[in-house]
This record gives C-alpha cells, sequence and structure tokens, in this order.
C-alpha cells in the first residue's frame, strides 16, 4: 500500500508546472497571473509580475517569451500574448511603485561584482530584506549590458524606482581585481561580472543536476549571469536566485547551488483546447482592460487533468489522485490507536473501479485498482461498515445457493464442449434473456452445458477476497468436472472476473457468438438511431464491441457514437456496487451517464439496462433486439421481483431440459405457508429501501413464534423486529385469513444490545 | 407508528414506556432512552427515530 501511494504521488502530474511556466527563466505563476487578469485584477496582477520578476519595465520590454513557443494554444490557433498581458498589468495597475518593507536591519554584510541586471537583482532582493549590501562596479555607470539593447531611460527608471525604498553601497569605477580582500570584509559574494567578465579562477564546483548561480569552492562565494553564458532575462532571474543561496549559506553555512529548472512533465488531456481567435491590440501596441481580459480568458491554465475531467468519482468530489492517495493513506494506515481519521472509508467504498482513470491518464494510475486495494486492507483489519456491501453480499448468496443456482450437462447427453454461464444477474433482469440464449447456443451447439450462478464480483467488489477466491474455486471447480469446456459468458463483468482470476478458462462473451452466428434479427430497426452504451467492463473487448454493433447493423438500426464508448466506456454507475454507500453520487453518476446520448440506448451488460431503466431512460438490451423481446421498454425489476424471477427460472429450466434433476426443497427457501400481502405502496417503499418480502415474513414469523411484540391498540397492528445479518428490520402487520399482511417495514444498522 | 400513540407490550400486556436501552455499532455503545416494556425490557423503536436521527448516527460512525 505504502509503495503504491508514492508511486502514484511521484507519477501524477497534477501539480507540474504549466507549459508556459516551465519555460520561463523566472517559472512565473502564469496559472495564478492570467486568473487575476481574468477578472481585471491588475493590482495584484501586477504585484505577482514583480515580486516574480523584480523589474518589471524592463523584463516587459525584453522578455523574448519563450513561453509562445511552448504554448500549447499554438498548434491549435495562436499562443497566448503572455507579454502583452504583463504590459498590460504594469499600464493598468493603479500602483506600480515597490512595496516598503518596515523590517529590522539583518546580520551579514554582502559584496555584489558587477552592477548589470544580474548583480542589481541581487543586490535589491538582499537590500530588501535588510542585508547590508555594497555592489562594486568597474565602469562608471549603472545597467551592464542592458546599454546595448535597451533605452536607457526605461532600463533607469526602473532600477531606480526598485531601489527607491532600499539603502545599498554602489561603488562605480571600482574594478575588483582580487576577491581576497572582499572575504575577510564580507559575510557573502556574488560574481556576476557579465559576459566576458572576470571569474577569479573560480569554476564550476556543482554537480551537473545544479542550477545557475552555482556554489563556488570558496565559502558564501556565488557565481552566475551572463559571465556564465546567460541570456539577459536569465542573468536577471539568477541574480534573484543568488539572493535566496546567499541567504541560505549566511543562515545554514552550506554552499547549495540554485537548482536546476527541470522541464515539465505535464500532459494535456486530449481536446482541452477549444479553438479561439487570438485578441489583437486594437491600438497596435498596448492591449485595452477589456481585450487584456479577453485574450487572458482564452488561456485555459494548464493542468494534468484527465482523470478529473472524466471520472465521475474524481469530478464530482473534486479530489485529484495525489489527494485521494494520502486520504487513503490516513485512512488505512491511521495515526492514531483508536483510528481517528478514518477520512476516506465511504469515498473508497465509492469507486466503481471501471478503469477509466487509468486509460486517459497520460501515465496509467489506476485508481480503481488503487482504491480497490484500499478497499480489501479496509475488510481484512474489519474496518469497512458492512452496511455497503451486506445487501449484495447476501444477494451473491442467493444466486450462489440452490435457489437460483446449477449447473448441468448438455441435455442432448451428448459430450460437453460449451457452457453457457449467464451470470447471476441476466436473469434476474429478464429470465428470457437466459433461456432464449440458452435455446439458440443449443441449437448453434448440441454440447452446451450451462451454469448459473455469480463470479464473485459482489466481493471483490467488497474487499472480501477470501470469499472471492471460494466462489472463484467452486466456478473451477464446476468447469474442470465439466471437462473444462469453453465457456460462454453474457456479462462483460464475469468475463473481466475469468479473464483475470480465472485464466486457464477460454471464455467468449455471447455476443460475439450471436454475431458470429449469421442468424438474422426478427427485429427491423428500420433506420431507428440508437446508441450503444459499452460497459466498463468490456472496454478492452473490442471484438465484442463490434459484434454488437454488426447485430445492430444487420437489424436495420443507425448507430449514434457516445462521447464515451469503446475503449474510454464509462461506468453506468453499478461497478463497484457503490449505491449504499453512496446513494446520493450514484443517482448523478446515472442521471450523468443517461444524458450522454440523446437516442435510446443499447446495452450488453444486464446491470447497465437496470440502471438506466431506473434513471428513466429508453434503453433495450442486445438481446433484446436480437430474440424480439421488450418491444418496448421494460419496467425496472424490483428486487423482490429478482429473486422470484431467478428461481423460477431454474424451475422452468430444469423442468425443460433436465427433469431428473428436480430437487424436493431447497437450501435457506422459505417453507412458510403463510403468504405476506403487501399493499403496493409497502411494497414500493420497501425496494427503494432494497427491504425484502422474505425477509419481512420472516420477521413477523418470529415475533408470532417469540411472542417478542408490541400491540397498537388504536389500529390493531403488531410491531416488532428481528435480525436479518447484521441488520435490523421492524415490521408493522396484522393477521390475515392467508397469512398477514404488512403494513409498513423500515430497517437500522444499529443493533439493539437487549439485558 | 408514532411514539405519542400508547403502545402495549405484545408479552405483558404492559404500557411501553420510556427506559435506557443499549445499541452497538461498528464496535461503538452507547446507551439511549427508547420506549420499552417495563416487564419484559420489549424495545420498540418508530420509524422516525430509525430514519431520523439512528440514521444519522449510522453515518457519522461509518464516516468517523
Amino acid at each position: 500500500m505504502e509503495k503504491r501511494i508514492r508511486d502514484i504521488k511521484d507519477r501524477c502530474l497534477e501539480k507540474e508546472d504549466p507549459f508556459c511556466a516551465s519555460a520561463c527563466p523566472f517559472r512565473l505563476d502564469v496559472r495564478e497571473f492570467i486568473g487575476r487578469m481574468q477578472r481585471g485584477a491588475f493590482n495584484s496582477a501586477f504585484r505577482l509580475f514583480s515580486n516574480t520578476v523584480g523589474f518589471p519595465a524592463i523584463v516587459a520590454a525584453l522578455c523574448d517569451q519563450p513561453c509562445r513557443n511552448v504554448c500549447p494554444r499554438g498548434r491549435v490557433d495562436a499562443p497566448i500574448s503572455l507579454n502583452l498581458l504583463e504590459k498590460a498589468a504594469i499600464a493598468y495597475a493603479a500602483n506600480t511603485g515597490p512595496n516598503s518593507y518596515n523590517l529590522p536591519p539583518k546580520q551579514g554584510r554582502i559584496a555584489v561584482i558587477g552592477a548589470g541586471i544580474s548583480g542589481l537583482a541581487c543586490a535589491l532582493r538582499l537590500a530588501s530584506k535588510k542585508y547590508a549590501v555594497d555592489v562594486y562596479e568597474r565602469s562608471g555607470r549603472v545597467g551592464g549590458a542592458l546599454w546595448n539593447v535597451l533605452d536607457s531611460a526605461v532600463f533607469l527608471e526602473d532600477i531606480r524606482l526598485q531601489f527607491s525604498n532600499e539603502e545599498y553601497g554602489l561603488f562605480l569605477d571600482h574594478p575588483v581585481l582580487d576577491i581576497g580582500p572582499l572575504l575577510e570584509k564580507y559575510d557573502g559574494v556574488y560574481i556576476a561580472t557579465g559576459s566576458g567578465g572576470d571569474s577569479f579562477g573560480l569554476g564550476r564546483e556543482a554537480g551537473p543536476d545544479e542550477g545557475i548561480p552555482f556554489a563556488t569552492s570558496l565559502p558564501g562565494v556565488f557565481l552566475g549571469g551572463s559571465l556564465t553564458g546567460a541570456t539577459l532575462m536569465e542573468a536577471l532571474s539568477q541574480g534573484l536566485k543568488a539572493s535566496l543561496c546567499i541567504e541560505d549559506f549566511l543562515k545554514t553555512g552550506e554552499m547549495r547551488s540554485a537548482k536546476k529548472n527541470n522541464p515539465t512533465r505535464m500532459r494535456l488531456a486530449p481536446g482541452a483546447i477549444v479553438f479561439t481567435h487570438a485578441v489583437l491590440p486594437a491600438s497596435g501596441e498596448q492591449y485595452s482592460k477589456e481585450e487584456a481580459a479577453a485574450e487572458a480568458s482564452r488561456c485555459i491554465r494548464c493542468r494534468c487533468d484527465a482523470c478529473i475531467r472524466h471520472c465521475g468519482l474524481m469530478s464530482y468530489f473534486k479530489k485529484f489522485p495525489g489527494r485521494i492517495a494520502e486520504e487513503v493513506q490516513i485512512t488505512v494506515t491511521p495515526g492514531t490507536l483508536d483510528g481517528d481519521g478514518t477520512v476516506a472509508t465511504r469515498l473508497i467504498a465509492t469507486c466503481s473501479q471501471c478503469g477509466l482513470c487509468g486509460e486517459v491518464c497520460p501515465e496509467n494510475i489506476d485508481m480503481g485498482e488503487f482504491l480497490r486495494a484500499g478497499h480489501q486492507a479496509m475488510h481484512e483489519k474489519g474496518a469497512m461498515p458492512w452496511a455497503f456491501h451486506e445487501f449484495w453480499l447476501r444477494d451473491m448468496a442467493f444466486a450462489n445457493s440452490s435457489r437460483a443456482s446449477f449447473s448441468a450437462p448438455p441435455p442432448s447427453g451428448e459430450k460437453c464442449t460449451s457452457v453457457f454461464f449467464p451470470g447471476c444477474q441476466l436473469g434476474a433482469s429478464d429470465p428470457r434473456y437466459v433461456s432464449e440464449s440458452f435455446r439458440f447456443l443449443l441449437g448453434l451447439e448440441p454440447g452446451t452445458g450451462l451454469t448459473i450462478g455469480c463470479c464473485g464480483a459482489p466481493a471483490l467488489w467488497a474487499g472480501d477476497m477470501a470469499l472471492f477466491r471460494k466462489v472463484c474455486e467452486t466456478l473451477l471447480e464446476n468447469w474442470r468436472q465439466a471437462g473444462c469446456p469453453r465457456m460462454i459468458l453474457a456479462c462483460p463483468t464475469c468475463l473481466e472476473m475469468f479473464s483475470r482470476y480465472l485464466p486457464e478458462i477460454d471464455c467468449v462473451l455471447l455476443y460475439d457468438v450471436l454475431a458470429g452466428a449469421g442468424r438474422p434479427s426478427p427485429e427491423r430497426g428500420d433506420g431507428t438511431v440508437v446508441s450503444v452504451f459499452d460497459p466498463c467492463a468490456a472496454r478492452n473487448r473490442e471484438t465484442s464491441q463490434q459484434a454488437v454493433r454488426s447485430l445492430l447493423r444487420e437489424a436495420g438500426f443507425s448507430l449514434a457514437a457516445l462521447p464515451y464508448e469503446g475503449k474510454i466506456a464509462q461506468c453506468c454507475s453499478y461497478g463497484g456496487q457503490i449505491n449504499i454507500a453512496a446513494p446520493k453520487y450514484s443517482r448523478w453518476l446515472a442521471e450523468k451517464r443517461s444524458k450522454d446520448g440523446e437516442h435510446p440506448y443499447i446495452v450488453y451488460c444486464s446491470n447497465c439496462r437496470d440502471v438506466f431503466l431506473q434513471a428513466g431512460k429508453p434503453v433495450r438490451h442486445i438481446l433484446d433486439v436480437f430474440f424480439g423481446l421488450n418491444g418496448e421498454s421494460a419496467g425496472p425489476p424490483a428486487y423482490d421481483e429478482r429473486r422470484k424471477r431467478r428461481e423460477k427460472l431454474k424451475e422452468d429450466l430444469v423442468r425443460k431440459y433436465w427433469p431428473e434433476l428436480e430437487e424436493p426443497g431447497k437450501e435457506g427457501a422459505m417453507d412458510s405457508r403463510n403468504v405476506l400481502t403487501i399493499p403496493p405502496d409497502v411494497r414500493e417503499k420497501m425496494n427503494g429501501d432494497r427491504l425484502l418480502e422474505e425477509d419481512a415474513l420472516a420477521v413477523i414469523e418470529q415475533c408470532e413464534a417469540s411472542g417478542r411484540r408490541v400491540l397498537d391498540p388504536a389500529t390493531g397492528h403488531c410491531l416488532g423486529y428481528g435480525e436479518i445479518g447484521y441488520m435490523t428490520q421492524w415490521v408493522e402487520y396484522a393477521p390475515s385469513p392467508e397469512g398477514y399482511v404488512l403494513f409498513n417495514t423500515y430497517a437500522h444498522r444499529m443493533k439493539i444490545e437487549l439485558e | 407508528m408514532e411514539e405519542k400513540t400508547k403502545l402495549m407490550c405484545g408479552k405483558c400486556g404492559v404500557e411501553m414506556a420510556p427506559a435506557p436501552t443499549q445499541f452497538s455499532y461498528l464496535g461503538h455503545v452507547f446507551r439511549t432512552e427508547v420506549l420499552r416494556c417495563p416487564s419484559c425490557g420489549q424495545v420498540f423503536i418508530p420509524e422516525s427515530l430509525a430514519r431520523g436521527r439512528m440514521a444519522e448516527v449510522e453515518t457519522i460512525l461509518e464516516d468517523k
């Protein structure tokens, strides 16, 4: 876990500088500068610029804009005119004077050799921090190489203005021939003697990873500027950095060169830039305030944010991978013994683990895998609330119990060459999806057997690896007993589980088989436009994606692409079974996914189908089209109905194909003769709360058997509770001739501890 | 189902009355007053409590 967290933090590019700032000698915080310019905050934009560059007028006049060459807008329309924006900040800021800092004088005397722009920058920063600074210049004027490139009125005025609040010693016509005497008098020295100037025999002592100015072999002596071959802007920036190196030396006694500017590793998400025209100054030279704000608004303030743009979880909770990794770290390994600070428990249980983040991330960081590992760690510690997954684990237990699950050889008695494994939810969604598919597969290949059950995904999603492995072992054993046949799977999640955890089993998706059968669909789409909503578990199954599309085209449907499909398919919200831990987010996600496309969806995952039915989105399963079922969108099946359908499916299939397998009794089944009558409004409420009819009846019968119940004389109803798994379920009921009438039922997670 | 209605214990025929009761969730144990049978201790939790304050505390404990 620790290693994974470090890996995410190292690889995540969220905190990388934008391209412009990376190319800028001053590493101007362009994102912040642009933000201030966008809202017309010229004063604060100017202050940021001025504080970063030291001499704003000189930099605005001379900057050769390396940012323009790297601005990604340059490849779409035109790079941002940062230099014109800097000039606008200077022009429209109300106060362009330097700040005056009322600080006490500091210990430490510093000599600067050379009054060029690099030496002056170093002197300015140190003087403003109230160190005693003396500048030695061999000529009779300040400015050095600036005289060759810029109107002296501009730079002399900027130098005068920036030093106007500071005191420092300036010694013109004062060449330094020997550095020795300076070392006796001063605690630190910055050598900035300009291009071709004297380096006093001091070579570069810094390592290749260190930047300029660099620490020389003499304590307290640093060297930088045009002397090292730097351009004027680089020289200025090095002077600013030299002040930090010297101050670092004064405080710690360590000789450390400036840090090298490493190029940014930033990557932009595809499609991040939309074409806009560059804003040109109407005056020809300078932006008006409005033009400056408009040009600033063209800047997208580059950030590597593909994950947060595309992932529902990260965009909803506004958390980048680094932040999530930190929160998971303190949750899984809390700093205090009582476990305080487990801030991400719910977040861990909110990820659909769909893999989209890893697909869109330039570094392929898959946060779903990471959160799955976090989930497992929390489960192992017993720190994941049982309530988040209990309902679904009970559903898995039901699906794998003899009430719904069975495994049978080919009805023809032939050697088993394939086994159809529809998974646990396909029959719950619509039993005909299973029965029709099996009938069709038998027609293609009489040696097809049938296994109905769950692949174990709910256990994996709950972080319960022991349970998951147990399910896998049973599946593997059944497969071996069947003679290691090919498995035909209907659920893309099952395929994901099988290919990853049971790689020895040869699997194929049902839809590939249907597309290869060459049988026309009974339906004619007649050009009806639909969109295929690829399930997230099939993002790497291009053959299956194409199989479904070819089935639809052959049936006469027209296809409209969705923004997210194929490789970048999104989860419908079912993945991870997050809807108990995060009901609001889960609903938000399902609604968002429903609105991705305006046309009806065709899905090939029954969970996608049921999620979209619940969200009111017109949707059909590809099996509806292939077998001519559910012409009009059916309603979403309630949880009680889902159980009943699966039980009935087993009964019907066994009766039809394997009458000899019929069992007298079933494990865990209700053998009650009582009929529970439930008014429709109560039934609807129960479904919303995931409370099952059979559990309500079991609680009533417990109450009746034990006599532990409360009577409400006003209504004549009985009230009682029972524990269903970990949950406590209450029932309000009255006896009826057939059994009972249920008037209300509700549940809580807290356990009543009877003394 | 509201608390104000008089409720009788189905076993003892006695009127239910508020009494301290112990609850537990995720390793946390706490006591609060709910309706109980003064004779056999049978508990009653109305829906308003289960969906209201109890659900709030459950969420707090899950996020703790």
